[in-house]
C-alpha cells in the first residue's frame, strides 16, 4: 500500500512539475523576484518605524501563526475508483494513509518553519524575544502543525461517529490556545500543550483506527477539491486539460446575443458566440490576456512600447483563437447541418474581428490615459486596425482553409 | 424513390467496411436496417449521412448526390445518432433555434411544431436547461424534437429504441406513421427486433458489410424458409451461417 502511494506520488509531482515549468517562466520568476523585493523592502521599513512595546504586536503574531498553522492540507492522493477497487483493502489502507500524511508534512512544515523565520525579526523587534523563545515557538507550531495534520487523518476514519474531529472551530481553537499561551505568557508553556495535543491525538486514533471504517466517498471529494484548487491556480497562468470542461450560463450576455439575428446565415455565428462566451477556456483566455495586457500598458510609458504592447497582445489573443473553428468538429451536426462550409468560416472571421476589436480598444483606452499623448495614441491606434484586419480578414481564413484541408 | 444507394464500397480508412451494398428506400416507406455489432450499419449511416466518402458508387437522395449540390442534399435528411450529441454550451431553446436556422426555417411556424414535439416528450418546461443537466433518456428526446422539427424527406434514425422510456418510444412511433402519412421516408437501424418487424415496411439484413438479403417480411420468409416466421429467427439464422 505504500508502494501505490509511492507510485501516485511520483505521477503527482511529475503532473506538478510539468505545471510548474508552465508558472514559473521567466518573466513570471523575474516579476516575482521584484514583487518579493518590494516586500521585503516595505517590511523591513516597517519594522524600523516600530519602537519595542506594541500592545498590538503579539495579536498580529497570533493571527498570522494561526493562519499559517491552517496552511497546508493532508495530501491524499485519492481516487474516485478506489472507492470500488480498494475496499477489499480496507485495513491496508492505513498505511497508505499514513504514508500520505507523511508526504504532507513536508509542504506544510516547510511553510511553518518559513513563516516563523520571517516573523522572527518582528517578534525580536517589537516584543525582545532572543533565539531561544523563537526556537521554542518553532517546536511549538511544527508540533502543532503535527497535530492538525493527525485530526485530519483520524478524519477519514469515521472515528467519532458522524462528527468530524478536524472541522475549523476545533482546528483554529487549538491553534489558537496554543499559540496564545506561547505569546502572553511563556513560549515553553505553550511548546508542552502542543507536544502533549500531538501525543494525546496519536495514542487515541492509534487505539481507534482498527475498528473504524473509512469515509471514502468524503475523502474523495476532499481529494477531488484539493486538486481542483491547485488546477485553478495553474489555470491562471496556463490551460489545465482538466478544467476546460466549465460552463457558464452568463445570462448577462442574453442581451447581446440577441443582436445575432435568428437567420439561415448566422447559424455558426449563434453558436459560435455563445459556445465561445460561455465556455470557460476560451473566454477565459480572452479576459485574461485583455487584463493582463492592460494593466501592463497602464505601467508602460514611450513612444514604441506601448504599441509593440499592443499589438504583441491582440496577436496573442487572435492566434490563441484559432482552435475554436474546430470546437465543434467532433459534433456530427456540424457536418450534417445543410450549412456551407464557407458560411462556417465567414462566420467565425465575423465573431474573431469583433472580439479582437473590443480588445484593441479597450488596450487603446489604456495607452491613450497612461500616456496622455497624441503621438503614441494615434500611432496605436493605426496599427490595431491594420492588425485586427489584417490577423481576422486575411490571416484566419487563409490559415483555417489550410488546416480544414490537412484535415481531410 | 426517395434514398437510393447504389453498389457503395466505403469506409472509414482505406480499407472498406462495405462491400457493395445496394439499397433503396422509397417514398412514405419506413427502412430497417438491420445487423449484428459490426456488421457496417453505422458505416452505411455515414456514408448517407455525408460523413463518409464512398470509395466507389453512389448515393442519391431524390436524385442528388452530395457532390452535385451538399447544400440540396443536406437539407432534406434528418438525422437522430444512436448516442445524444449535443453543443454544451447551447440550452435546448438555443439547440432548437439553431436547428431552424441551419434548415433555414419560417421560425413562428417552427416554433409551433415545437411545442407540440416538447410537450409530447415532456420537455416543455426545460427550454432553459444545459445539457450537461439532462438524462441520457432526455438528451435522446431532443434530439428526436431537432430533427422532427425538420421537414425533411429523410429521417436517418440510429438505434433509436434503447434508453427512451416506453411512453417515447411510443410517441416516437406516433410521428413515425405521421411522417410517412405525409410521404417521408426514413431509415433507422436496430437491435429491438420485434419492435421492428411490427412497424418496418421493408428490412435490409446487413452483415459483414454485405447486404445479405433484403425485403418485406414475407419476402424474407420465402427466402429463409427454414428460418422460421419471426424477423428474430431469421436474423439468428442469419447469423449462424456464419459462425457454423
Amino acid at each position: 500500500m505504500t508502494g501505490l502511494f509511492k507510485t501516485r506520488l511520483q505521477r503527482h509531482l511529475r503532473e506538478m512539475a510539468k505545471y510548474l515549468r508552465l508558472v514559473f517562466n521567466d518573466f513570471f520568476v523575474f516579476a516575482l523576484l521584484f514583487f518579493l523585493g518590494g516586500l521585503g523592502l516595505g517590511y523591513s521599513n516597517v519594522l524600523k518605524q516600530l519602537h519595542g512595546h506594541e500592545w498590538w504586536a503579539p495579536l498580529v503574531a497570533l493571527l498570522v501563526l494561526t493562519i499559517v498553522a491552517q496552511i497546508g492540507r493532508l495530501a491524499t492522493l485519492i481516487e474516485d475508483a478506489d472507492r470500488v477497487f480498494l475496499l477489499p483493502k480496507e485495513r491496508a489502507m492505513h498505511a497508505y494513509l499514513v504514508a500520505a500524511r507523511r508526504y504532507s508534512q513536508v509542504i506544510a512544515q516547510a511553510t511553518q518553519v518559513i513563516a516563523i523565520f520571517l516573523l522572527s525579526p518582528f517578534l525580536a523587534v517589537t516584543l525582545g524575544w532572543t533565539v531561544t523563545p523563537v526556537l521554542f515557538l518553532l517546536i511549538t507550531q511544527v508540533a502543532l502543525k503535527d497535530t492538525l495534520l493527525r485530526l485530519d487523518l483520524a478524519s477519514a476514519y469515521q472515528v467519532t461517529g458522524q462528527t468530524r474531529m478536524n472541522r475549523w472551530p476545533v482546528k483554529w481553537g487549538l491553534s489558537l490556545i496554543v499559540l496564545a499561551c506561547g505569546l502572553w505568557l511563556t513560549p515553553i508553556v505553550a511548546l508542552v500543550l502542543a507536544i502533549v495535543a500531538d501525543v494525546a491525538v496519536a495514542i487515541w486514533f492509534q487505539r481507534h483506527w482498527q475498528t473504524q471504517q473509512i469515509r471514502w466517498r468524503e475523502q474523495i471529494k476532499i481529494e477531488d477539491n484539493r486538486m481542483l484548487g491547485i488546477y485553478r491556480f495553474f489555470n491562471m497562468f496556463t490551460e489545465v486539460p482538466m478544467l476546460s470542461g466549465t460552463i457558464k450560463r452568463r445570462r448577462y450576455l442574453d442581451g447581446l446575443f440577441q443582436l445575432i439575428k435568428p437567420a439561415h446565415d448566422q447559424t455558426y455565428l449563434y453558436l459560435f458566440s455563445r459556445g465561445m462566451a460561455r465556455g470557460t477556456e476560451f473566454s477565459g483566455l480572452i479576459v485574461r490576456l485583455t487584463v493582463i495586457g492592460m494593466l501592463l500598458l497602464y505601467f508602460i510609458r514611450g513612444e514604441w512600447l506601448p504599441v509593440i504592447l499592443a499589438a504583441l497582445f491582440i496577436y496573442l489573443i487572435g492566434f490563441q483563437l484559432l482552435p475554436f473553428f474546430h470546437q465543434y468538429d467532433d459534433i456530427v451536426f456540424t457536418h450534417v447541418y445543410p450549412v456551407a462550409g464557407a458560411q462556417r468560416l465567414k462566420s467565425f472571421v465575423t465573431l474573431m474581428t469583433l472580439i479582437l476589436s473590443v480588445t484593441a480598444v479597450l488596450l487603446w483606452i489604456v495607452v491613450v490615459v497612461a500616456n496622455q499623448q497624441l503621438l503614441p495614441a494615434a500611432v496605436t491606434l493605426i496599427v490595431e486596425v491594420l492588425e485586427v484586419w489584417y490577423l481576422a480578414r486575411i490571416y484566419t481564413p487563409q490559415r483555417l482553409k489550410r488546416s480544414a484541408e490537412n484535415r481531410g | 424513390m426517395a434514398l437510393e444507394v447504389s453498389h457503395v464500397v466505403g469506409g472509414y480508412s482505406q480499407i472498406p467496411v462495405l462491400k457493395d451494398i445496394s439499397f433503396d428506400v422509397k417514398d412514405g416507406e419506413l427502412v430497417g436496417l438491420i445487423g449484428l455489432n459490426g456488421a457496417g450499419k453505422s458505416t452505411t449511416i455515414n456514408h448517407v449521412i455525408g460523413l463518409l466518402t464512398p470509395h466507389q458508387g453512389t448515393i442519391t437522395l431524390n436524385g442528388v448526390t452530395i457532390d452535385q449540390d451538399s447544400q440540396a442534399y443536406k437539407q432534406q435528411i434528418a438525422y437522430i445518432p444512436e448516442t445524444p450529441v449535443l453543443y454544451q454550451e447551447l440550452t435546448l431553446r438555443e439547440h432548437l433555434e439553431v436547428t431552424m436556422m441551419a434548415y433555414d426555417l419560417d421560425h413562428e411556424k417552427a416554433w409551433a411544431t415545437a411545442h407540440k414535439l416538447l410537450k409530447t416528450f415532456r420537455l416543455d418546461n426545460k427550454l432553459d436547461w444545459f445539457p450537461a443537466n439532462f438524462s441520457k433518456g432526455m438528451k435522446q428526446k431532443v434530439m428526436i424534437v431537432c430533427a422532427f422539427l425538420t421537414p425533411a424527406k429523410l429521417f436517418i434514425i440510429d438505434e433509436p429504441f434503447l434508453g427512451l422510456d416506453p411512453l417515447a418510444v411510443n410517441d416516437l412511433l406516433n410521428l413515425i406513421e405521421e411522417r410517412k402519412r405525409q410521404g417521408a421516408s426514413i431509415l433507422m437501424s436496430t437491435h429491438v427486433l420485434d419492435t421492428a418487424q411490427r412497424y418496418c415496411d421493408r428490412f435490409v439484413l446487413l452483415h459483414d458489410g454485405q447486404v445479405k438479403t433484403e425485403g418485406t417480411l414475407s419476402e424474407l420468409q420465402a427466402a429463409l424458409p427454414e428460418a422460421g416466421e419471426s424477423l428474430n429467427d431469421i436474423y439468428l439464422s442469419m447469423t449462424k451461417v456464419d459462425r457454423s
